[in-house]
């Protein structure tokens, strides 16, 4: 690995000292907002998933509604036999190191990083190859319109057979097309990175961007000192905000749910060994009256400090997500309606059966989880007057997998970019497939749907069948249908920013809290002189 | 010839014990209820399909049997390689290696420090048995041999660094700033707290035995002796005492490594000051079994070679003691 030149680095970095002194425009803007990559910034291995890849670019990247628009490919295409897309590649796009990127790059990064068993998923691909200089094509080995999320998500590295090209320590010395290059990572300290000459975009407000990797003291702690200029913060301690800081709030479908078993008791375990099937949440009718007897205003005060919105849908107002799915809740009126209707009788005792079986079910939260642990107590609250006994209860992820993840009621919390979660959430194809479909939860007309919107050949087609999965109109997986979850909330997410820092309009981030901030990094801007 | 015997003993037991440690450690991250998948993917386990699951088991090992992984981390041992970090992507010993060096700089700092401090204020206390100054530094050693030492390192922080602003309020080095830019002054204004805090837990425990040794001396026919001769008390402490109650400080300050080193990796994560300590919890929580494997014979060797030297200093103290024995 050849060192850059130090006195130069130097000699840069003791000019941004200075400047950053003076009252000229600001060139260092420090981050405490988490998101250390151990294993460092190699987009094989997954870095870049969440929010700015930093140091790579992508071959497409995400508007403001989640829809593609050009990044590193001017022109895309998906063929008729939706196996095939075809990308025409900006010819403007230079490493940092000054070479320029071609179709061979990328077609290298995906072929390499389909074999390198990190978090990106490339399963689905087949073969990429470069037709020419600046063409590429990606070879599916089934129709996919989710792989897409590849092409916005994957950084770009070089080719190994090239100069500074990948190699095993790449993750630690990157190379990539993007807005910064790396200038010194001390490793569980802090990341500082300067703009990359080189980059086709354009020119990123701030010279250097820091990125403290401190713990939530200590990254309170600097905040308060006036250390930083943004700070994630959990919402519990978002009250306090520190002298010369605002508070920013980021929307999110990082969302928390009830996901009910959906089928009967029928004796049958899953291949590990877990029961599977519960008789009070495999009726609708408890299912619809849980959605209809939660109160989610008092749910968003009371667990998450009034920092969150109502939930409905696991991807409520992104493109797959129908924009009418919504309850007027509370309604314990209409709840029990539903439940005397079908059948379930008031006891003396202030609980409902039908026909012997009480209306009594384990609700398992993941046991140190304080926020799930609340939403499930005070849910358990909000449906006792009705007749149903909720028990909440906390277990390790492990015993939750091996014992209550297909028998008991789970408090989960999902929320993704990609409409493909939604089709691991309700497609049958993925019952009992870990932490998915765990459920069970199996409707024809619902799996139709999403094998339509994966053959989609659009990206808009797409959104037309994900959405028609939640309601078509007679069934669907969402509240005017099975009513297979009863979404809860969907949480945001709270940072400090110092009052001179513009960060633009945000959008809405995944689960997970830090990194996707960074998501609009280059509209970010200083206003105070 | 007689002192081989002995030696080779000790290299014996060593190894027993660094086998234990591996044996106990491994069987730990294997009932550990920690899936290492999910661990390895983190957030991400929402987006990632069942094949790639298989691919990640596959890729990093995760997919054999227990016995055959250890094995497998046993063959490697023997030829010198500590594994393969998937936390990292780094081999084991890089990553040990690279976090320890910052770790020794708090570490030896503190250990130093709280030998020395520990020292004087036992020998001070002792001399001068019963008065006010000995009343002040016995009171100060019971109280913080029974302070946790986290809790001070926050309290710590919220006093000099949030409060004041005296200190840093995290790091090994200043937000911004390149590790050649870092100054050998700056770096000690960052060691200053930590160090400090995790001193205080050695400091008691050092201060209380040598005081006690220096009340011995202090009744003893040598004193009483020098006495007779009209030497002041602070004379026979400074000529007899410092010999007679330096060994056994010394001694104690080797035998307590173990405790230091525990201490720091609950400081480091208070200061986020980036040692052995935070790789440690990093690979505890995400089952990283060669790492913390690694770690675990790397600290037992640590702390028993910390011992060997405390052992062996007792023998010189006090020759009824045998090197060797029990």
């Amino acid at each position: 690995m050849a060192k850059p030149i130090q006195p130069i680095l130097l000699g840069i970095a003791l000019s941004c000292l200075v400047v950053a002194t003076t009252v000229h425009a600001k060139q260092q803007l420090v981050l405490a907002i988490g998101g250390e990559p151990e294993q460092g910034f190699d987009p094989l291995l997954g870095w870049g998933q969440y929010g700015n890849p930093l140091f790579q670019s992508t071959l497409l990247s995400r508007s403001k509604d989640l829809a593609p628009q050009p990044e590193l490919a001017t022109e895309w295409s998906l063929s008729e036999d939706r196996l095939t897309w075809t990308l025409t590649l900006r010819e403007d796009a230079r490493f940092a190191d000054g070479s320029p990127l071609t179709a061979e790059d990328v077609a290298y990064t995906f072929n390499t990083a389909a074999q390198a068993g990190g978090r990106a998923d490339l399963s689905a691909l087949d073969v990429a190859t470069a037709l020419d200089k600046h063409t590429v094509s990606l070879r599916l080995k089934a129709p996919r319109i989710t792989f897409i999320d590849q092409l916005l998500t994957l950084g770009i590295v070089p080719h190994a057979e090239r100069d500074n090209g990948y190699r095993e320590q790449y993750g630690r010395h990157p190379l990539g097309s993007g807005p910064y290059q790396l200038v010194e990572w001390q490793e569980g300290e802090q990341l500082i990175v300067e703009r990359n000459p080189y980059f086709y975009g354009p020119t990123p407000a701030f010279e250097r961007l820091v990125f403290l990797f401190t713990g939530e003291d200590a990254t309170l702690s600097a905040a308060h000192a006036g250390q930083v200029d943004i700070a994630s913060v959990p919402s519990a301690l978002a009250a306090n905000v520190p002298a010369h800081m605002q508070r920013v709030i980021m929307e999110s479908v990082d969302n928390r749910g009830i996901l009910f078993p959906m089928q009967p008791v029928n004796g049958e375990h899953t291949a590990s060994g877990a029961p599977i099937g519960n008789d009070v949440t495999a009726d609708i009718a408890v299912r619809q009256a849980i959605n209809l007897a939660v109160d989610r205003d008092t749910l968003v005060e009371v667990a998450l400090h009034g920092y969150g919105r109502p939930a409905f849908g696991p991807a409520d107002g992104l493109p797959w997500s129908a924009s009418d799915e919504r309850l007027v809740a509370p309604d314990p009126e209409q709840a029990a309606e539903i439940l005397d209707a079908a059948g379930w009788q008031l006891g003396d005792d202030g609980l409902r059966y039908k026909e012997g079986l009480p209306a009594s079910f384990r609700l398992t939260y993941p046991s140190g989880d304080t926020t799930r642990q609340l939403l499930a107590e005070v849910s358990a609250e909000m449906v006792r007057p009705l007749g149903i006994e909720i028990q909440p209860t906390g277990r390790h992820w492990d015993e939750i997998q091996r014992e209550a993840l297909h028998q008991d009621a789970i408090m989960f919390g999902f929320g993704s970019h990609s409409p493909q979660e939604v089709y691991y959430l309700f497609h049958s194809q993925h019952a009992g497939n870990g932490f998915y479909n765990s459920g069970f939860y199996a409707n024809p007309a619902v799996d139709a749907h999403l094998d339509a919107a994966q053959a989609a050949s659009s990206f808009e087609q797409a959104n037309r069948e994900w959405q028609a999965a939640q309601w078509d109109g007679t069934s669907g997986y969402g509240v005017r249908g099975d009513s297979s979850w009863a979404w809860l909330v969907n949480l945001e997410h709270v940072y400090f920013t110092n009052t001179c820092l513009d960060v633009g309009d945000l959008g809405v981030a995944p689960h997970g809290h830090g990194w996707p901030i960074t998501a609009n990094l280059l509209e970010w801007r200083w206003t105070c002189d | 010839m007689r002192l081989i015997a002995p030696i080779a003993k000790r290299v014996a037991r060593l190894a027993l014990v660094l086998t234990c440690v591996a044996l106990v450690s491994y069987g730990l991250m294997m009932a550990s209820p920690i899936d290492p998948v999910d661990a390895y993917l983190g957030p991400q386990m929402a987006k990632v399909g069942p094949e790639q699951r298989a691919l990640i088991a596959q890729r990093w090992g995760f997919d054999e049997p227990p016995a055959v992984q250890f094995g497998h981390w046993l063959r490697q041992l023997v030829g010198g390689d500590l594994g393969w970090s998937h936390v990292y992507n780094q081999p084991v010993s890089e990553v040990i290696a690279q976090r320890f060096q910052r770790s020794i700089a708090l570490l030896g700092s503190a250990w130093m420090l709280s030998t020395l401090v520990g020292f004087s204020l036992g020998v001070l206390a002792g001399a001068k048995e019963g008065s006010k100054l000995d009343n002040i530094i016995s009171t100060y050693a019971f109280i913080t041999a029974s302070t946790p030492a986290f809790w001070l390192a926050i309290l710590a922080v919220l006093l000099f660094s949030v409060t004041l602003g005296w200190t840093p309020t995290c790091c090994a080095g200043p937000a911004g700033a390149l590790n050649q830019e870092v100054s050998v002054a700056t770096r000690l204004h960052h060691l200053l707290l930590p160090v400090t805090t995790l001193a205080l837990l050695g400091i008691a425990n050092i201060t209380l035995h040598t005081r006690t040794r220096m009340l011995e001396l202090m009744r003893s026919d040598v004193a009483t002796h020098a006495f007779a001769q009209g030497a002041s008390r602070i004379d026979v402490a400074w000529r007899h005492g410092l010999r007679h109650a330096s060994l056994p400080a010394i001694t104690l300050a080797f035998a307590s490594l173990g405790e230091l080193f525990g201490g720091s990796i609950l400081i480091e994560q208070v200061f986020a000051y980036p040692g052995l300590g935070q790789a440690t919890v990093a690979a505890g929580l995400r089952s990283d079994v060669p790492l913390l494997l690694g770690i675990a014979l790397f600290t037992a060797l640590f702390v028993s070679v910390g011992n060997m030297i405390a052992d062996s200093l007792y023998g010189v103290i006090d020759p009824r003691i045998k090197a060797g024995g029990l």
